[in-house]
Formats: C-alpha cells, sequence, structure tokens
C-alpha cells in the first residue's frame, strides 16, 4: 500500500457516510402549506403555531399548524378521512376533505412532480 | 517447402494482416476479460447495478503492467464483444456497462498522471470501481430514471462499489504478486540452463 492508496481508502471511507447523511437524512421540511377552499387558494407558512378555521361547502374545518406540521383537526364531514391523514409535514403530502372542499398540501422549495410515467 | 517463397502463401490467402505483439497481447487479454464478463453477466444480483466487476480486474491488472494505452484496448473490447456475445449490444445495460467503463479510465488515466508513486493495486481498484459506479449511475439518472429518488439508492451503490473495489484490489494484488513470482523462477530456471 503506498502513500496513494491510503488517501484513496481515506477518501472512500469518508465519502460513504457522507453520501448516507447527505441522501436518507433531512427530508426537506415543508416551509409553506397551500390551503384550498372551493376555488380560492391561500398559502399559509408553517413557521409559527396557530389553528385556522375554514368556512367550507359544509361547515367550518378547524386546521391546526404546529412545530412545521399541519393537520385537519376537526371537520363537520362523515367520513373524517381528512382528520385520519393525520399531520403533515413533508414537501408533497396532501390531505383532503372532499366533503367540504377543502385540501391542505405542503409545498416544498421547489414544486415536485407527482410521478413520472413513461 | 522450406524453398518456397512467402509470397505464394500470400496469394492464396489475399491479404494478410500484419499482427504485432502488442495485438496478440491485447487480443489474448480481451479475450480473458471477457469470459470474466460473461461468466459474471449470469451471476444474480441483488440490486440493479450491484456487480463483482471482476473483469474489473484485467482492467487494472493490464493497466499497471502495460500502462493506460493497452487498458483501453482490453476494456473496450470486453464492453463491446462482451454484450454482443450477452446480445445487450446498445441496451441500458450496455449504456451503463459502457458509461462506467469509460469513466474509469478516466480516472486511471488521471491516476497514471499522479506524481511520485502513484497508488498500487489497491488503490487503482478501488478509485476505479467508484468512478464506474458513479459514471453508470448518472448515465442511469439522466438517460432512463431522471428522478431524484434515485439518489437514494447512491449510498448503497457506493457501498457495494467500495467493498467490491477493494476486493478486486486484493485479488489483482495477489495476481501481481504470483507473476511475479513465476518470472522470477523462470528466469532462475533459464539462468541454471545456461549455466
Amino acid at each position: 500500500m503506498t502513500r496513494a492508496d491510503y488517501c484513496i481508502v481515506l477518501f472512500a471511507a469518508l465519502l460513504l457516510p457522507y453520501l448516507y447523511i447527505s441522501q436518507w437524512t433531512g427530508d426537506e421540511a415543508g416551509i409553506n402549506a397551500t390551503i384550498m377552499n372551493g376555488s380560492e387558494t391561500t398559502e399559509v407558512s408553517l413557521a409559527h403555531d396557530h389553528t385556522l378555521e375554514i368556512d367550507g361547502a359544509l361547515g367550518t374545518s378547524i386546521i391546526k399548524i404546529k412545530d412545521g406540521k399541519i393537520r385537519f383537526a376537526a371537520s363537520p364531514c362523515r367520513g373524517k378521512q381528512c382528520i385520519h391523514s393525520g399531520w403533515l409535514e413533508h414537501a408533497g403530502e396532501f390531505a383532503a376533505c372532499l366533503p367540504n372542499r377543502i385540501s391542505i398540501a405542503v409545498l416544498g422549495e421547489e414544486p415536485r412532480f407527482d410521478s413520472i410515467i413513461f | 517447402m522450406s524453398g518456397q517463397p512467402n509470397n505464394a502463401s500470400e496469394r492464396k490467402t489475399g491479404i494478410t494482416i500484419k499482427t504485432t505483439q502488442e495485438d496478440h497481447l491485447i487480443a489474448w487479454l480481451a479475450a480473458l476479460a471477457i469470459a470474466i464478463h460473461i461468466i459474471e453477466s449470469v451471476l444474480p444480483s441483488p440490486l440493479p447495478g450491484v456487480k463483482p466487476g471482476l473483469a474489473n480486474v484485467i482492467t487494472i491488472a493490464v493497466f499497471i503492467l502495460y500502462g493506460w494505452r493497452t487498458a483501453v484496448w482490453v476494456t473496450m473490447l470486453r464492453v463491446l464483444v462482451g454484450s454482443i456475445l450477452i446480445g445487450t449490444f446498445l441496451s441500458p445495460t450496455f449504456m451503463l456497462s459502457f458509461s462506467g467503463a469509460v469513466a474509469s479510465l478516466i480516472v486511471l488515466w488521471l491516476a497514471s498522471r499522479l506524481p511520485g508513486e502513484g497508488p498500487g493495486p489497491i488503490g487503482l481498484c478501488l478509485i476505479a470501481a467508484m468512478a464506474h459506479m458513479s459514471g453508470q449511475f448518472y448515465t442511469a439518472y439522466l438517460l432512463f430514471i431522471p428522478h431524484d429518488g434515485l439518489f437514494k439508492l447512491l449510498p448503497l451503490l457506493m457501498t457495494a462499489a467500495v467493498v467490491f473495489g477493494i476486493i478486486s484490489g486484493i485479488i489483482v494484488r495477489s495476481m501481481l504478486q504470483h507473476l511475479e513470482k513465476r518470472k522470477n523462477d523462470t528466469t532462475a530456471q533459464q539462468n541454471e540452463q545456461e549455466k
């Protein structure tokens, strides 16, 4: 083993942890979320905790924002699918209350594709 | 027969191609690499893109013994002929193995330009394996799967490249030691015979 060999092995030994850390951790946290109420869209920041009350087609949905996450806390609909969606925090996550015509989506730094099909 | 001029046989066969000693050497080594390449293509793989890359052992050994130019010949012939024989010529598999081979040859060229002693078999194999993986990964990303999710695979693929790179480095090292020993033995024998 020459000195150059050790340098290359060291380089590999440093590169691997870097790759694992950079690729496998820190899923881009959502910074903003959009709330769509019928056809109108509002953008909210997830930076500070608060509760929103939004009047939809059926009644008032309560949307909570906490620790950079957002969720439906209450909704006048029957299925409560929106509430069961739970906390949304990663860019691209989405929950909707169809009966009340309200949906929320977390936005990343740049909009991403839902999927690509060849 | 012995008195016949050589051009009689030349007339019979038409054109004769003059082959140099280097051509023969390249052909032999390429044949060896192609055989390994084909045997390896039959091995099952846990992840697409993960292969031991034993054919690269030949590339590195040739690079150390005969220089970069011969290594390029042997590697390119291996990728080309190997893919034609397996039936993957110009398919994605071929593109990946071709781009990986080009990337590792570029890195080997850079390594041959290093001042001083330069890396030995293990360093060369490791850096070539990593270059090979990077080359084929970016080709896959650019041509076949342009989705950021592919990068989640990169740490795993690179780990495989590092592990197999070191293993093939050890193989090359023991191969070179073996060759050296045999060379010494034969020269010793020749010396004895001359006495």
